[in-house]
């Protein structure tokens, strides 16, 4: 940025004005768009000027087109940079200060050529000055973001204490809440590592790939069912169980992402790669009468790119299938372009064998009566034409063009191939190229908004030019370039579970979540995160601790997906009426992933607390708070049932303390402070007045699991 | 866990949050709780939940929708765009120039006479004073031609069942878009304190096709998606408490999760809490609210015939007079789905008895909901919106009965009420009843209409989603005038 005219001497050109207009300017002035046939990417450009004259008139700045319309006072020119933020005063007065000095030129320019921050391959940096108490550690993750605290002139937050912390780090790790023994012995280890042991314990869990694969389930767009109005069932649970398998096994990301996108194109697939191709089948199916099939493969295809490009490029490419991308540098030719890596695929069920690896880690698994299949990709031998699409219109082919990636992205180092047309496994291993700038930024990035509640990046599915600027790069970076460098450079060598390590054990992790006035003045959004954010449990989560804290889960891993209870008259709402038998025995009490997933009628349950609708990509959850949620933890046949279970429990005998503080504790996982062990005993000897001893544990029981801080990550 | 120990600073904190977030916590009884001064604190920060009524871009013409939804396509031909030049060329070919350019359902399957026209038999009737044809099938709504402005020439972009569902609610046959339901009551709130603001009704033979995204909130908050009130049992899931559980242990122990939540809520400083209980106490109203507006005993037995209910059976009637109880109540949008309006001429989906059935299903009751609405003073701040997804073909489909196929150029929808003229036909179909030739309207340009009488500008009605604001109408819709009063 150009810094404010010094008292000696006038601007540099090149160090103070020329940035200004490069960041500024050159988007509508430079040499990819002119407007008015104005160019500010040069000195002599700007000097020349466009349809209303020169710009700059050397030695008269108030009298300079650009100088009034930065200024805002032009007659009939709206002020520039048009309807975004003006120039600060001191870019402004660089400006005013080169003109009025006569406008020098530079001996030699190059054209200011802007690149936006995404498309840049992020770097190592860190952050200055000395390092203090409070404000800075480890590396990337406490030192920047201490840096910009101490900027702010914010004091972080403690850390929260230990049995916030012990939840906390469970659920986000495992999506399971701890035990009370648990938590009592975290509470009371006094070895100066004990976090470091827990969270090694909890990424060893088999839980921690269930916990984490409904991460990707979602951008997956995962479901049991095909969706459109027939919404018949499918089979593909075989690749949600492949997910957690990859996940729990730490399989580095960029393999994890080359076999779903093409691991029946890797040198002799593996069964477990050809399963893993099975993300991109979680596409819809229409099988409604009349339709015109190859208007719904189409569709398909669409949905991959548009999933493919959100997901693992962050940038809104679907935006090109009808016209050149209105923001960013995606032309609807190379929109096609990409769409031809998708367009040359068939679409067969594939049939596991019963000797296959379809089973849980750590755990049986449920064995399934009938052959298990599930839907795969297999790579078509004589390729389909890809035209582009006039207006995205499948009934009106234009100009054919074959397999090809954004120019504005790194070309692809398809070295050695010769004349072999490039293919899926081409495409994903360009995506995941260490060297790429969108990949690692984009996983880095939704992985700290699970964490956080918001990524670094806040629109997570938009890293291009509309999408928010990082509220820290110089992290974000860092974390990116952690997560593709070897390990043997200290880098994370694409292990995932690397990466969540090291964001919880930062003390920003691990800050208390309280709100505090002063940073509800300074910083209302907890955008430099001086604290901890509270997080309402996604849906299958909050089936999860009610589940362990009746004590009914059934911790088995895998299998076909399960029927628990559910409102009558859920399965009416389809246009087919589609049966759910409801599971017996264990599998009744499985975890919400297992829930079998209609899109049509999808679990209310679920529904009501935001679980996607899997029908497009999702990268963000909504987390509302609404009545029919109410009404779900109070009245549904399956909660009522937990709490039935959690009153037994409790009336059974626990063992220490008093049941209504233990049971408090399974819920929430701390103890009670004694008003609210005080209001839970009115309530009980309340009901033991007006009913049966069962009966009063039960109205607790449903208090308990009806509270905010139960459904909540402290 | 107490941050700040300090007593002033925490007494700082809740004044701080509530004054900001402004917290509704509605009628919270004084008497059990734990810390009277969160109370206080919280009834001083005034009342703003997700559904509160919100200020329009202008003044509205009306304020609530009741959204007649005719699953399946009625044919326009058999009900309001009389063609006798149609009728005259019954079993002719129609003319190449028709069809070029154009795509249908059911391409693949070859069936016979595709391209022959099929004139009505239907014997139609000028009515109101705007002269509008209405079919003998449709006696009841003739009646009202009055107080109706009919639109010839609707038109949408899809032509299977599902997607064109979709597209008629969200403007998009992709999943993911937010329905006009969602967006009316995401753009000015709900005036029901113990009731969604958008509710849904179904009865025919199934639901229809699509399913629950038909009234989805897509990439809106879910407190703005539609809530289906089922016909039997109980009107909403969950709304009952659990067996064992009578209206006294219920409230006690939502008074124990209150208080426990309002304890929470002054510890953690977080105003998601009093959110929430402000949805439990909420949820507590709708227990007693939901039954209380489907229970029609209270409906006089003029009423009930008016509309043609019988109260023990789920019918489209019964769901008419309940939109009217729902609209009373001050829910915002209300839908009402009937099925099964698809005729091809298969079993079931013929143009002879099973387009005759119904007919009768919904003739008498949509014509009474729009009587009754104006005898109680409703009418004028209700819109009535009647159509189905798509239309019909002039061509026939000849199967065992005779049908016809889905038509997407042109089809007759109708509204009455808040803000529409009184007696008035917009636009005219060509000879054949094929295309426009006057005053096309297109599903864009009814959302934006739509819209603009509820006093919301469409393109000012904006929600940020990957990356851009999104409209209900894209980058599309124009104001019809001609169908404003």
């Amino acid at each position: 940025m150009g810094a404010a005219a010094v008292a000696v001497g006038a601007p540099d050109y090149l160090r103070e004005v020329k940035p200004v207009l490069t960041d500024h300017c050159i988007g509508c002035h430079g040499n990819e768009k002119s407007q008015n046939g104005l160019r500010l990417d040069t000195a002599v450009a700007a000097l020349k000027g466009g349809e209303r004259g020169p710009a700059v008139v050397p030695g008269d700045a108030g009298g300079s087109l650009l100088v009034q319309v930065i200024e805002g006072r032009h007659a009939q020119l709206e002020r520039m940079p048009y309807k975004r933020s003006p120039l600060s005063t001191a870019s402004i007065a660089a400006v005013r200060g080169w003109i009025d000095a006569g406008a020098p030129l530079p001996a030699a320019e190059t054209p200011g050529h802007r690149v936006h921050w995404a498309f840049v391959p992020p770097e190592r940096r860190t952050p200055p000055g000395p390092v203090e108490e409070g404000f800075s550690g480890g590396y990337p993750i406490d030192a920047w973001i201490g840096h910009r605290l101490k900027e702010a002139g914010l004091a972080p937050s403690p850390e929260a204490d230990r049995a916030t912390l012990i939840r906390r780090v469970s659920l986000d790790l495992t999506g399971l809440p701890p035990d009370p023994e648990r938590i009592e012995a975290f509470v009371a280890d006094p070895r100066p590592d004990a976090y470091e042991r827990l969270v090694e314990e909890l990424l060893g869990s088999p839980h921690h790939g269930e916990r984490w694969a409904r991460w990707w389930l979602d951008v997956a767009r995962y479901a049991d069912s095909n969706g459109y109005s027939a919404d018949a069932p499918r089979s593909i649970w075989p690749w949600r169980d492949w997910v957690v398998r990859s996940l729990n096994a730490d399989l580095p990301f960029d393999q994890f992402i080359v076999e779903q996108l093409a691991g029946d194109l890797l040198p002799g697939a593996s069964l477990d790669q050809r399963i893993a191709t099975g993300f991109h089948r979680n596409t819809q199916l229409n099988e409604e009468g009349g339709i015109d099939p190859e208007q719904f493969r189409i569709e398909g295809v669409i949905d991959r790119v548009g999933t493919t490009g959100t997901a693992l490029l962050g940038l809104t490419i679907a935006c090109a299938q009808c016209h050149d991308h209105k923001f960013d540098p995606i032309r609807q030719r190379e929109y096609y372009q990409l769409f031809d890596f998708f367009n040359q695929q068939d679409e067969p069920t594939l049939e596991i064998p019963s000797s296959g690896p379809v089973q849980g880690p750590g755990g049986p698994a449920k064995a399934p009566a009938k052959p298990t299949t599930t839907l795969v990709l297999a790579e078509r031998s004589a390729p389909r034409r890809t035209p582009v699409f006039i207006k995205g219109d499948f009934t009106r082919p234009g100009e054919e063009v074959g397999p090809g990636t954004p120019a504005v992205l790194p070309p692809r180092p398809f070295e050695g191939q010769g004349s072999r047309r490039p293919n899926r496994l081409d495409l994903a291993r360009w995506i995941m190229d260490p060297r790429h700038p969108l990949a690692a930024r984009v996983t880095v990035n939704r992985v700290w908004q699970q964490y956080f509640g918001r990524g670094l990046v806040e629109t997570e599915n938009d890293f291009g030019t509309q999408g928010s600027p990082p509220t820290h790069p110089e992290l974000l970076d860092g974390l990116a370039v952690e997560l593709v460098s070897p390990t043997a450079e200290g880098g994370f060598g694409y292990s995932l579970k690397r990466l969540h390590r090291r964001i919880v054990t930062s003390q920003t992790y691990r800050r208390a979540s309280t709100v505090r006035p002063d940073l509800l003045e300074r910083d209302p959004g907890n955008r430099l995160l001086a604290r901890q954010n509270r997080i309402r449990l996604d849906a299958e989560l909050i089936r999860d601790v009610a589940l362990v804290a009746s004590g009914a889960w059934d911790p088995a891993l895998g299998g076909p997906p399960v029927h628990p209870p559910q409102p009558e008259g859920v399965m009416n709402l389809g246009q087919v009426r589609r049966e759910w038998r409801t599971s017996l025995a264990g599998d009744r009490y499985r975890r919400g992933l297992y829930t079998y997933f209609w899109r049509a009628t999808p679990h209310p349950a679920l529904a009501v607390f935001d679980a996607p609708d899997a029908f497009s990509t999702c990268t963000r959850r909504n987390r509302s708070n609404t009545p029919l949620q109410a009404l779900t933890l109070l009245n549904d046949a399956a909660f009522v049932d937990l709490a039935d279970r959690l009153a037994r429990r409790l009336q059974d005998g626990v063992p220490w303390g008093d049941p209504v503080a233990y049971g408090f504790q399974l819920c929430t996982g701390r103890r009670p402070k004694p008003g609210e062990r005080e209001r839970l005993q009115r309530l009980l000897d309340g009901e033991r007045r007006t009913g049966s001893d069962t009966e009063a544990w039960r109205t607790v029981s449903r208090v308990l699991l009806n509270l905010d801080e139960t459904i909540t990550r402290e | 866990m107490n941050l700040p120990a300090d007593p002033a600073l925490a007494a700082l904190t809740r004044r701080h949050f509530f004054s900001r977030c402004g917290v509704g916590l509605g009628s919270i009884a004084l008497a059990s709780l734990m810390d009277r001064n969160a109370l206080r604190a919280a009834e001083q920060g005034g009342a703003t939940p997700p559904l509160a009524p919100r200020t329009t871009h202008f003044r509205p013409r009306a304020k609530n929708v009741i959204y007649l939804f005719m699953a399946g396509g009625p044919s326009q031909l058999e009900l309001f765009d009389h063609k006798p030049r149609l009728n005259a060329l019954n079993g002719q070919a129609i003319p190449d120039s028709y069809l070029q350019g154009k795509r249908f359902a059911f391409m693949d399957s070859s069936f016979k006479n595709r391209s022959t026209l099929l004139g009505s038999r239907r014997a139609f009737r000028q009515q109101g004073p705007s002269g509008m044809w209405v079919s003998e099938l449709f006696p009841h709504t003739a009646g009202i031609a009055g107080e109706v402005t009919f639109i010839r020439t609707c038109a949408t972009n899809v032509f299977n069942h599902a997607p064109a569902k979709l597209f008629m609610n969200t403007g998009s046959s992709q999943f993911g878009r937010p329905s006009l339901g969602a967006w009316l009551t995401y753009g000015i709130g709900s005036e029901a304190d113990n009731l969604p603001g958008f509710v849904v009704l179904q009865s025919g033979p199934r639901g229809p096709r699509g399913g629950a995204v038909n009234w989805g909130s897509g990439f809106l908050p879910t407190t703005f998606q539609g809530v289906p009130l089922r016909a039997q049992g109980e009107p909403i899931l969950n709304l009952t408490a659990p067996e064992g559980i009578d209206a006294d242990r219920q409230r006690r122990t939502l008074d124990a999760v209150r208080d426990l939540n309002l304890q929470r809520l002054v510890d953690t400083g977080d105003p998601e809490i009093a959110t929430r209980i402000a949805a439990y106490e909420m949820a507590y109203r709708m227990q007693t609210s939901a039954p209380e507006a489907m229970d029609l005993t209270g409906e006089s037995r003029a009423t009930l015939d008016l509309y043609g209910v019988d109260p023990a059976k789920p019918s489209f009637a019964r769901n008419c007079l309940l939109a009217r109880r729902l609209v009373e109540r001050g829910v915002r949008f209300v839908q009402l789905y009937h099925t099964n309006w698809d005729s091809h001429g298969g079993p079931g989906e013929t143009l002879e008895s099973d387009f005759e059935k119904v007919c009768r299903d919904v003739d008498q009751a949509q014509a009474a909901l729009v009587r009754d609405l104006k005898s109680r003073g409703l009418l004028e701040d209700t819109l009535v919106v009647w159509g189905g997804e798509f239309g019909r073909t002039p061509m026939g489909e000849n199967r065992e009965k005779t049908g016809r196929n889905h038509h997407i150029d042109a089809f007759t929808i109708w509204m009455a009420g808040g803000g529409v003229k009184a007696g008035a036909v917009v636009g005219e179909t060509d000879e054949l009843g094929f295309g426009p030739i006057q005053d096309r309207v297109h599903v864009h340009d009814l959302h934006a209409t739509i819209l603009h009488l509820l006093g919301l500008d469409h393109q000012r009605l904006t929600f940020r989603f990957q990356g851009r604001d999104f409209r209900l109408t894209d980058v599309h819709g124009e104001l019809v005038p001609s169908i404003l009063a």
